[in-house]
């Protein structure tokens, strides 16, 4: 054995770790007839012994037991996550995950910006179409706003109209209604995603005034709520937009009102 | 400490606890947490010598089990090996961004600094020294290793991790892991000795081996 090999087996050697009898034998005769070789074999020693009185001045060395209580936060809020849009968010923790959510909600009003714009243009044209459905009684009893979905610019397949609501009229202070999903990436298919999330947002409608948009909105001071779906990597997906019963009510009457002054 | 449940659940494999956390079973969790924390606080520790940044890469790893679990596939290898490769990439970004104000090698502290005056001139580089301070010399050492050094010595001497094990967490060949584990340990060696004035004839002695 030279000194090249012996160097290929020194660390198993030092450990005691090498499991061929011949080879462990020929090793330790080669530092009987070869210094370095021996010296190197001590130090590697010293250095394991080191290393082992660091593994046991580390081995009580654990997360302090904030983690796991942030995490069993984390575990539960995942858990309740699928009955109400909610992003884990871990309390009390600088850094990834602020910083990752502070950039989506970025991201989320300048998207939401640019939607709310083809929304608005969108209602505006089609407002004669909706005093129909709010006078007529079939569309009294459907649930949901009488509003034209947005038509995404370039976008063939505009999803249909269709609208929810959660509570009935009698629950009407705690009852929402919200529109249909849109897609915000052309030709996404939101069913092969995993691990999405879903975001409430609210804005000023004066934010969207300031933003230079086209759309002025009165009163400046109303606010404008939407749901976002964030993919894993935090971009928005989908959005959708939300109103309380009592906005829907409001736009209603308005609406009606219009119509009975034409 | 722990809870009966807990207690109980801990004879669990990794798989069966893993299935047991996809259907919201929080002892499950609780019990996968306890069992690896450790292992990732200390790889973390280890790796960058600060106790607030193991923290948090412990927090973010486990946050990164409990909502991305099916990205872990036991054919490939162990929990334990998994875990330890997200910690790493945690430790690599956590460094990186805190790279300007990290401080790698801690002064002061609650001892007196070494001084070669103290040490000794014997073979034996960490012989004379106290427990502490051949504690806190071989750790100042393995922080000032290249990151590619100090995550297999981490992994494979601190951690006790097979050298597959490591090249699974560390996503690279084992023969990598082999080579990097040598010439680390030799970068380690020549860091001590400068630290601690080691023996001139040891060091010469590298230059007297016979590689033919």
């Amino acid at each position: 054995m030279n000194c090249r090999e012996f160097e290929k087996l020194v660390l198993d050697l030092a450990r005691d770790q090498l499991s061929d009898a011949a080879k462990r034998e020929q090793s330790l005769v080669h530092t009987k007839i070869c210094e370095p070789c021996r010296t190197r074999l001590a130090e590697e020693r010293t250095l394991l012994a080191g290393m082992r009185a660091v593994i046991a001045e580390l081995a009580m060395e654990e997360a302090p037991a904030r983690v796991e209580e942030a995490l069993l936060v984390a575990f539960r809020t995942q858990s309740a996550a699928t009955a109400s849009p909610a992003l884990v968010s871990m309390p009390g923790r600088r850094g990834h995950w602020s910083e990752v959510r502070w950039t989506a909600v970025a991201a989320i009003i300048l998207l939401l910006l640019s939607v709310m714009a083809i929304f608005w243009r969108s209602g505006i044209s089609d407002k004669s179409q909706q005093k129909d459905r709010v006078q007529s009684p079939e569309s009294s009893d459907q649930p949901g706003p009488q509003v034209t979905p947005p038509t995404l610019a370039g976008r063939q397949d505009v999803p249909k109209k269709r609208t929810h609501r959660r509570g009935s009229r009698d629950n009407s202070a705690e009852s929402e209604v919200v529109t249909q999903f849109f897609i915000l990436k052309e030709g996404e298919d939101l069913t092969t995603l995993e691990n999405l999330s879903l975001v409430r947002i609210e804005l000023p409608g004066s934010a969207i005034n300031e933003a230079g948009t086209a759309i002025i909105l009165e009163p400046a001071n109303a606010r404008v709520k939407a749901d976002v779906v964030l993919g894993q990597d935090g971009l928005a997906r989908a959005i959708r937009f939300v109103a309380s019963v009592s906005d829907r009510e409001s736009i209603e009457r308005r609406d009606y009102g219009n119509h009975r002054t034409n | 400490m722990m809870s009966p449940g807990v207690i109980n659940i801990m004879i669990h494999s990794d798989a069966e606890l893993l299935q047991l956390m996809f259907i919201g079973d929080e002892q499950a969790f609780t019990a996968l947490y306890r069992r690896h924390q450790g292992i990732v606080y200390r790889f973390a520790l280890l790796m960058s010598g600060q106790a607030s940044i193991a923290e948090e890469v412990t927090q973010e790893v486990f946050l990164a089990l409990l909502r991305q679990a099916h990205l872990y596939d036991p054919s490939r290898g162990s929990l334990r090996s998994y875990l330890c490769g997200a910690a790493r990439n945690q430790v690599l970004r956590l460094i990186a961004r805190e790279r300007p104000y990290l401080q790698l090698v801690e002064e002061g502290g609650e001892g007196e600094p070494v001084t070669v005056a103290q040490l000794s001139d014997g073979d034996d580089p960490l012989n004379n020294l106290t427990r502490n301070e051949t504690i806190k010399l071989v750790r100042q050492a393995v922080l000032a290793l290249p990151v590619r050094y100090r995550e297999v010595i981490v992994l494979c001497d601190f951690q006790e991790l097979s050298r597959v094990e490591a090249a699974l967490a560390l996503d690279c060949p084992v023969g990598t892991v082999n080579s990097r584990l040598h010439r680390g340990h030799a970068l380690l060696l020549k860091k001590l000795r400068a630290a601690v004035k080691l023996d001139p004839k040891a060091s010469s002695a590298q230059g007297r081996r016979c590689f033919a």
